[in-house]
């Protein structure tokens, strides 16, 4: 009796631990409660009208919902969220009864994501929007291109999710031989200095992003001082940047696969002591960059597509986006477009047909929340990159290396 | 040779937070046998239950020296009471059960804590205030940063202060005494099931003060922190020859020195493999491990 008694204190113990740990939690807005409902929501939906479940369209969403990616991944179901409530709004799509998204979690593990990939096409959904790490990606699209289901990336910036001649593969973001060309003309040409340091953490989206930026520095007369690669998840640079201190590079070069990894890489480059002028790249891009490296991100460099928030497109995703899911993140508006691009597809085609949705896409040009959409025949959409800098704790425009000018 | 140095300094400081969580391994395997896969989880937790307390404290105007060590105390104090209730709720009810159980309860324990952290937490990063730790003291090309030394000094006082612990007092004295026989040192009156928890709670306290470390020099927590430095801590424990407090302190600044050296000298994509390349060879040479004594078949 004794003892069972003191097993229900300890019970009740641990209970009242967690909760006490989820009350002192912080009450700004997470996404992630709202992307465990959502699904909840979505349920109902087919067994309400089971014999008219061919009248309801579904979005598939693929992206690391939990996990180190998991800030992006939510943004990117989310992105297509809103998508789909911004379409409904306008009447929905003929034919259609209902709209729904259907996100499932690639994890960025290419297991994960064939896996989920796999579910998607039990689901019947005709297009994925998705998924985010290359890594993830490229196994995934080729599941879905067996089965002829429409895949549109929005954040897979990899060469090769569009030069392997699949159909269905659209991408609404840039590609990164035009990302580190942004980068070496910045460094070459705007910040004019001829030393970098290499950082990657080997995922096929970094290292294949910091081994473009390595060729073009030699081509280009820039020196690379050194390429070192860290691990995904590693929390302590501190060894490598003791070598960056050494070779004393004018730029240095962060191709890490996370925002929170690159807070980390900054927040321990500036307590080094290290003066090199930071650059990093799209993934790095995120809010919480600053949120988590605060004084020590200001002034690093970025290079990330350009959006212009003055357009109606993002004024129409950004008044549907935020408050319900709060600030849009780094794919938020790509993910967005994507979804759009492939409802509007849809729309114009009058049928969710593959061929038909891809002839209706190739065709499509439209200004999104993202930038002015225009899929070309290898399902590229073109690359916009320019220099954004952190200021005052927030991404600013900076530099734009197509007319070598500030903004 | 400042090169060396700053490496030097880098080691030590991740090979002390290390340490800190082997001894959670060492010391629960030193008593129960048990290899607590839990433990990890423990580090997690402090360094939210640290953020949490740091952020409150700073918001009502605490100055930062009285609001670490403040958070410092309570963050061990909250783990080890957790440490305690895991103790009571998956471990102790399966004292006369086949270490295997024990072991996959462990596992089981490790996966709630995890999941629990996640749902109550999120899945996002925590940042952490690092406004209060910033800076450091620069000797040329050498930088030996202010939270390096706050980890320096703090993961020393604790090692001082367990050694007193298990070595100077009574309760000590029960510890070793029930690891060697639980069941002769029952029948002189020690309390083995209590001293037991408080070693859990100690264990769980060290890797508690290590969690909120992380947090403060790395400057985030996510709620899957626990995982990899609950395993290499493991491999430090086992290195040291697991059971071994000495061992393990030991092991844990092997680890840390040999991950930083590799990096620096090598290069950091194959910085595990030489932590495991030295555990393996310490192994091959050494089965009980640095300290480790030979293993009678009845603690094996």
């Amino acid at each position: 009796m004794r003892q069972m008694k003191s097993t229900l204190l300890a019970l009740a113990l641990l209970c009242s631990a967690l909760l006490f740990a989820a009350g002192c939690s912080d009450n700004k807005p997470k996404e992630a409660p709202k992307a465990a409902e959502a699904p909840k929501t979505e349920a109902p939906a087919p067994a309400a009208a089971p014999a008219a479940a061919a009248d309801v369209l579904k979005v598939g969403t693929l992206s690391p919902l939990t996990g180190p990616y998991a800030a992006d991944g939510n943004d990117i179901a989310n992105g297509a969220r809103a998508a789909v409530e911004v379409i409904k709004d306008q009447g929905g799509i003929p034919g259609f009864k209902d709209i729904v998204v259907q996100a499932e979690d690639s994890n960025c593990d290419p297991r994960q994501a064939v896996a989920a990939a796999n579910k998607l096409i039990n689901e019947k959904v005709p297009v994925v929007v998705g998924a985010y790490c290359s890594s993830a990606t490229i196994p995934a699209s080729e599941v879905l291109a067996e089965a002829k289901i429409v895949m549109i990336t929005p954040a897979s910036t990899n060469e090769k999710v569009t030069e392997r001649g699949l159909k269905y593969m659209f991408r609404t973001c840039g590609r990164d031989d035009d990302q580190s060309k942004a980068a070496i003309s910045f460094i070459k040409n705007q910040l004019k200095v001829d030393t970098v340091f290499i950082v990657d953490d080997k995922t096929t989206y970094s290292q294949g992003l910091a081994d473009n930026l390595e060729k073009l520095a030699g081509a280009q007369g820039v020196k690379v001082l050194g390429h070192e690669h860290v691990n995904q998840g590693d929390k302590d640079f501190s060894a490598v940047l003791t070598q960056v201190k050494a070779a004393n590079p004018a730029v240095f070069y962060v191709s890490l696969q996370n925002s929170a990894s690159g807070a980390l890489m900054f927040i321990q480059a500036k307590r080094m002591g290290i003066t090199a002028k930071l650059l990093a790249q799209d993934a790095v891009y995120h809010p919480q960059l600053m949120e988590i490296a605060k004084a020590d991100a200001e002034g690093a460099f970025l290079t990330f597509g350009y959006t212009d928030k003055e357009t109606p497109a993002y004024k129409a995703f950004y008044a549907k986006y935020q408050p319900k899911y709060g600030e849009p993140g780094a794919y938020s508006t790509y993910a967005y477009d994507s979804a759009m691009a492939y409802l509007m597809a849809v729309k114009a085609a009058g049928s969710t047909d593959p061929d038909k949705v891809r002839a209706a896409l190739l065709s499509l040009e439209f200004q999104g929340a993202s930038k002015k959409i225009d899929y070309l025949e290898n399902g590229d959409s073109g690359s916009n990159y320019i220099i954004q800098m952190v200021k005052d704790g927030k991404f600013t425009n900076y530099w734009n290396p197509e007319t070598g000018t500030l903004y | 040779m400042e090169y060396f140095i700053q490496q030097l300094i880098n080691g030590i400081t991740l090979g002390g937070v290390y340490a800190l969580v082997a001894l959670g391994y060492t010391m629960v395997y030193g008593i129960i046998q048990l290899i607590n896969f839990a433990h990890g989880e423990f580090f997690a937790a402090g360094g939210y239950m640290g953020v949490i307390l740091i952020s409150w404290l700073a918001a009502q105007g605490v100055p930062p020296t009285i609001c670490l060590v403040l958070s410092l105390g309570l963050t061990m104090g909250y783990c080890a009471l957790l440490a305690t209730a895991v103790e009571q709720v998956a471990y102790r009810p399966l004292r006369q059960s086949s270490r295997l159980s024990v072991l996959l309860s462990a596992l089981g324990m490790s996966i709630f804590l995890q999941n629990g952290l996640m749902l109550t937490q999120g899945v996002y990063d925590r940042a952490y205030p690092t406004e209060i730790t910033r800076g450091g003291l620069h000797f040329g090309m050498v930088t030996f940063s202010y939270m390096q030394i706050l980890i320096v000094a703090v993961t020393a006082i604790l090692l001082v202060g367990l050694n007193a612990l298990v070595f100077r007092t009574r309760i000590g004295k029960a510890m070793r005494a029930t690891a060697q026989d639980k069941t002769m040192s029952a029948l002189v009156g020690i309390n083995s099931g209590r001293i037991i928890s408080l070693t859990f709670a100690v264990g769980a306290g060290l890797a508690a003060a290590a969690g909120i470390m992380v947090g403060l020099y790395y400057g985030s927590v996510r709620y899957d922190m626990g995982f990899v430095p609950g395993i290499k801590a493991f491999a430090a424990a086992v290195l040291g020859g697991i059971g071994n407090i000495t061992g393990a302190m030991l092991g844990g600044f092997i680890i840390g020195m040999v991950e930083i050296m590799a990096a620096g000298y090598i290069s950091s994509e194959y910085k595990d493999v030489f932590a495991f390349i030295i555990l393996i060879a310490v192994l091959y040479f050494m089965p009980t491990g640095i300290m480790g004594e030979n293993v009678d078949d009845t603690r094996v």
